[in-house]
């Protein structure tokens, strides 16, 4: 696509994420944005078709029992589907933080709520383009797994729909597993705050790049996290763990942010020297400026490998 | 700012809600949660910050709807300018009329009055003089005018509530001759009352001057009097007892309010209790008690009806005097119609007839003795009384009626007792054959005739006269014949009365014994010609006696010392005294004759005016209307203007409205503030 298209679009795209968390159905809310997005791009989704077979995966509820191999059945009495390179382009998994730090918002919507509709959009574009959807919660360990499938998308987004923000979190051990879970090659986006210092994210994503996945990486934070805008002392609460800390807003407030925007920078220059794709999103930013800049940055990033 | 209902202002205590709210919950708030902690470090919040309100944009709205509330329901009035305390610093002259007749004893009246009073005092500048002015059925100042606050203060506090009626007249007379002598350049006039409608007697002169500033403060409020009162006492003789006198005493009891059931009513004679009644009243209605005949004192005793004490005391009792009924002795020298002369008369209560009947050919001058009124009745001039007797008879306060009959001619009398004949008789006129005269003119205003003015008294001109004498005579006529001449005259002779009728009371020149007429005009003309004034067993107070009237001094000092009911002495009737009593107090007082201490007292009882005990009011707006009528008045007003509509009333009364209008836009207000405060606090899945 054009760079002046690109920016042209860039300056349309308003879609405001708290009126989006009010329609409530997320699945509406991603066809809505999708198509919406797709048809200011105008530009076909539709690539290109094989027939050519695949793999074998097994069966989950919800798949359609007529692409279940029988013979494979006869054989070993497990239910297996046969896929086909026809159907998919490539296995393409939301990684979802769901601990309690995710539940944070300061007067608008959570940043849960934001990166369940910036999950939900991905999966239903990326379901357009015939990619095989899948997604992850997870806090300190796995929540919950949606195998990336074609026909998966009604579960990803009821997964979404179900997910709530609690317990602590760390991204080491659940990335591990899934990158243990995941043989085949495919794109991973992780949604996460990343409260976490750099060096031990990019560790914690190791193994997945190790695994020649690829990774893209939206960190989420609310406004409030990165301004500090409090006046009255008081005392914070650490929503994951509980610690309780008096403050004076008001004397804390600069060093606060000198420390978030060194954790940011940090962030930004160890992932990037790790070829990972990372996106700082504020929760107040519009949605599809948000899709917008991802899909801008994937095809970069292609472009560049 | 006055308000109507300020018990409501207690509301704005409510301020310390918002207040405690804010600064409670600024100690007790919640800790914050916030994703990490990771880059915060520990810094206690210092102590200062914490006194701090928290949201004082909020706590502000929230105190102004409080605010607001409070006001709205305390019924703020703004006048169209305030009466006292304007902002116009110019000297005044300020009379304050202050009711304290009887009615304002009345729940808290008083107690508000003198608050207003108080209030106008406050408000006195450097420079103002004030006359406090209270009145009932007169007015006197209690002070002069003056700028000394303490001094009215004084004067205030020394005031209380008198037992008399109210009457607006004398008080507004007297304001309006202090005004008109200041020389200070504004003028203002406070009447302070209840404005009860019995007081109402202003004329059409009693209008301030122009620029005159006039407030009319009605004290009466808003709850309706509840009252229970004894209004009258009427005493009759038990004309079945045959053996000693007795009374009958029955009594009028009113009620203003609820029905009362078993309330207790006590005839006392002379400090006892003698009979106690009980009865049930009607709502706003009244009930009549009798009690048992009791013995007829040989001189007059106190007494009174009593009912239990209610919130008005003042009227639960009514004095009265006891005492034999009076008699008034009459020597009837009758003719043919000396029977229907005595049987009129001997039907006579009030007073009682005492009749002597003679002929005139058998009557003496020893007959006269203890008499106060003779009738020659159709007689011939009564020979064994002789002329010089009989003059002086009438000459000392006698009295005498002549009717014309046949026998009557003037020549038969002689020449000394002319003086008793008005003037010259005329010869019978016969006019049977013509249905008779009537009596074209009468003078009703005439006290003798006065009885027969009412419109169920009795039809004089009913009555046809077939034989009948004129009489002719220019002066003291009373009563003429349809032909002209005089049927009735008066004239006096000495200190005595002499009337003259041109005709008889025997049924025979006239119908006129048949005519229901008859017996209240035998009984007036008798009262009338005998001088005889009803001995009142008690008055309303206000009324001013005078003792000699009532009985004559015994000794030579013509002073009389009067002891009221509440000890106050008195002296009248000597120089240099006042010539009656004037009646200030309900109960009994007691007379003595100066001189002679010794002496039995003559009692007169006294009670509340019963024009007092009617509680109605008029409308503040009808004296101010009344009183600036006058082009050029200018009315400010404290209670109600002579030119403000209703409309403009409520107009005054209604910033509630627009009070509840702002605590309406105060709550919205508060709602944006206090959802932007919930927005700015995290919020957490």
């Amino acid at each position: 696509m054009p760079r002046a298209a690109v920016a042209h679009m860039s300056e349309r795209l308003t879609l405001d994420p708290a009126a989006l968390s009010r329609i409530g159905n997320l699945e509406l809310v991603a066809r809505w944005v999708v198509e919406g997005f797709i048809s200011g791009l105008h530009r076909s989704p539709h690539l290109g078709f094989s027939t050519d077979f695949a793999e074998h995966r097994p069966y989950v509820p919800g798949d359609d029992i007529r692409h279940v191999d029988w013979r494979v059945y006869a054989r070993t009495e497990r239910t297996y589907l046969k896929t086909y390179e026809a159907d998919t382009n490539t296995n393409f998994t939301v990684l979802l933080d769901v601990s309690a730090s995710m539940g944070y918002a300061h007067g608008g919507i959570t940043k849960l709520g934001y990166a369940k509709l910036v999950a939900a959009t991905l999966a239903w574009f990326s379901r357009r383009q015939r990619d095989r959807v899948g997604l992850v919660t997870f806090a300190d360990d796995v929540r919950e797994i949606v195998p990336p499938s074609a026909r998966h998308l009604p579960n990803v987004l009821h997964a979404l729909e179900r997910a709530t923000a609690s317990g602590t979190g760390a991204l080491a051990r659940p990335l591990a597993k899934i990158a243990q879970s995941q043989p085949r090659r495919g794109l991973f986006l992780l949604l996460s705050d990343l409260y976490e210092p750099a060096a031990d994210v990019l560790r914690a994503l190791g193994p997945l790049t190790g695994a020649g996945h690829d990774v893209i990486v939206i960190q989420l934070l609310d406004a409030a996290e990165r301004t500090f805008p409090f006046a009255d002392s008081t005392t914070f609460r650490d929503l994951e763990t509980g610690e309780r800390l008096p403050v004076s807003p008001g004397k804390v407030r600069e060093r606060y942010k000198a420390a978030m925007e060194s954790h940011l920078t940090s962030m930004r220059s160890k992932l990037g020297g790790g070829r990972i794709d990372y996106s700082l999103v504020d929760t107040s930013q519009p949605l599809d400026r948000v899709l917008f800049d991802v899909l801008l940055r994937r095809e970069f990033l292609r472009t560049a490998v | 700012m006055p308000v109507l209902a300020p018990l409501f202002l207690l509301g704005l205590a409510a301020i310390a809600v918002p207040l405690l709210v804010h600064l409670v919950q600024r100690e007790k708030r919640d800790p914050m949660a916030f994703p990490s902690l990771m880059f915060l470090e520990k810094t206690p919040a210092p102590f200062t910050s914490r006194r701090n309100l928290r949201d004082p944009w909020l706590f502000l709205l929230r105190a102004l709807a409080v605010i607001a509330l409070a006001l709205a329901f305390a019924r703020p009035v703004f006048g169209p300018r305030p009466v006292i305390g304007g902002v116009d610093q110019r000297r005044r002259e300020i009379i304050v009329l202050l009711d304290r007749s009887f009615s304002m004893r009345v729940g808290d009246r008083w107690v508000r009055a003198k608050a207003v009073v108080d209030s106008v005092i406050r408000t006195l500048a450097p420079g103002d003089r004030m006359t406090l002015v209270p009145f009932d059925r007169r007015a006197n100042a209690v002070t002069a005018a003056t700028s000394d606050a303490a001094q009215l203060r004084a004067g205030l506090d020394s005031l209380q509530p008198s037992d008399e009626s109210t009457r607006l007249a004398p008080a507004i007379t007297l304001a309006q001759q202090r005004l008109s002598a200041s020389d200070a350049p504004r003028k203002a006039l406070v009447v302070v009352s209840d404005f009860q409608r019995s007081a109402w007697d202003l004329s059409d002169d009693s209008r301030m001057a122009p620029g005159t500033e006039l407030a009319a403060v009605d004290v009466s409020g808003a709850v309706p009097v509840s009252d229970r009162a004894v209004r009258s006492v009427d005493v009759r003789r038990d004309r079945n007892d045959d053996g000693p006198a007795q009374a009958i005493v029955s009594a009028r009891i009113a009620n203003i309010g609820a029905a009362a059931r078993g309330v207790v009513v006590q005839l006392e004679v002379g400090g006892r209790v003698l009979t106690t009644r009980t009865i049930d009243l009607p709502r706003d209605g009244g009930a009549a008690v009798s009690f048992a005949a009791v013995p007829m004192p040989p001189t007059p005793l106190p007494a009174r009806v009593v009912l239990a004490a209610d919130a008005v005391p003042g009227d639960d009792a009514f004095h009265f005097l006891l005492q034999q009924a009076p008699v008034l002795s009459a020597l009837v020298i009758e003719g043919r119609s000396g029977a229907f002369l005595s049987r009129a008369l001997a039907i006579g209560d009030a007073p009682h007839f005492e009749i002597m009947s003679r002929t005139p050919s058998r009557v003496s001058a020893s007959d006269l003795n203890g008499r106060r009124l003779i009738l020659l009745a159709d007689g011939s001039f009564p020979t064994g009384i002789g002329a010089a007797r009989l003059l002086r008879f009438v000459d000392e306060g006698g009295g005498l009626i002549v009717s014309m009959g046949d026998q009557m001619r003037s020549a038969s009398w002689p020449a000394a007792a002319r003086v008793l004949i008005p003037g010259q008789i005329r010869a019978p006129t016969d006019r049977s054959t013509a249905n008779g005269a009537v009596l074209g003119a009468m003078d009703q205003r005439h006290p003798a005739l006065a009885l027969l003015a009412g419109a169920r008294a009795g039809d004089l001109s009913a009555a046809r006269f077939y034989r009948f004498r004129g009489i002719d005579t220019t002066a003291g006529v009373l009563a003429r014949f349809d032909d002209g001449t005089a049927a009735l005259t008066e004239h006096a002779v000495g200190r005595g009365r002499v009337l003259t009728f041109g005709s008889t009371f025997d049924g025979v020149w006239n119908d006129l014994p048949r005519q229901p007429a008859f017996l209240p005009l035998v009984q007036q003309l008798a009262r009338y010609a005998a001088s005889w004034r009803d001995d009142p067993r008690a008055f309303e107070i206000g009324a001013s006696i005078r003792p000699s009237d009532l009985a004559p001094a015994s000794g030579t000092d013509p002073r009389w010392v009067a002891t009221a009911p509440s000890g106050r002495r008195v002296t009248v009737g000597g120089d240099g005294t006042p010539a009656a009593l004037e009646l200030t107090e309900a109960g009994v007082f007691e007379l003595r004759p100066g001189g002679t201490p010794g002496a039995r007292p003559l009692l007169v009882a006294a009670n509340v005016a019963p024009a007092e005990l009617d509680f109605a009011s008029f409308d503040a707006l009808r004296l101010t209307t009344a009183l600036t009528a006058a082009p050029g008045a200018q009315a400010v007003l404290q209670s109600a203007s002579a030119t403000e509509t209703l409309a403009d009333r409520e107009a005054r009364q209604s910033t509630w409205w627009y009070l509840l209008l702002a605590v309406a836009l105060l709550l919205i207000a508060e709602s944006v503030v206090a959802r932007r405060a919930v927005t700015r606090t995290p919020v957490v899945e």
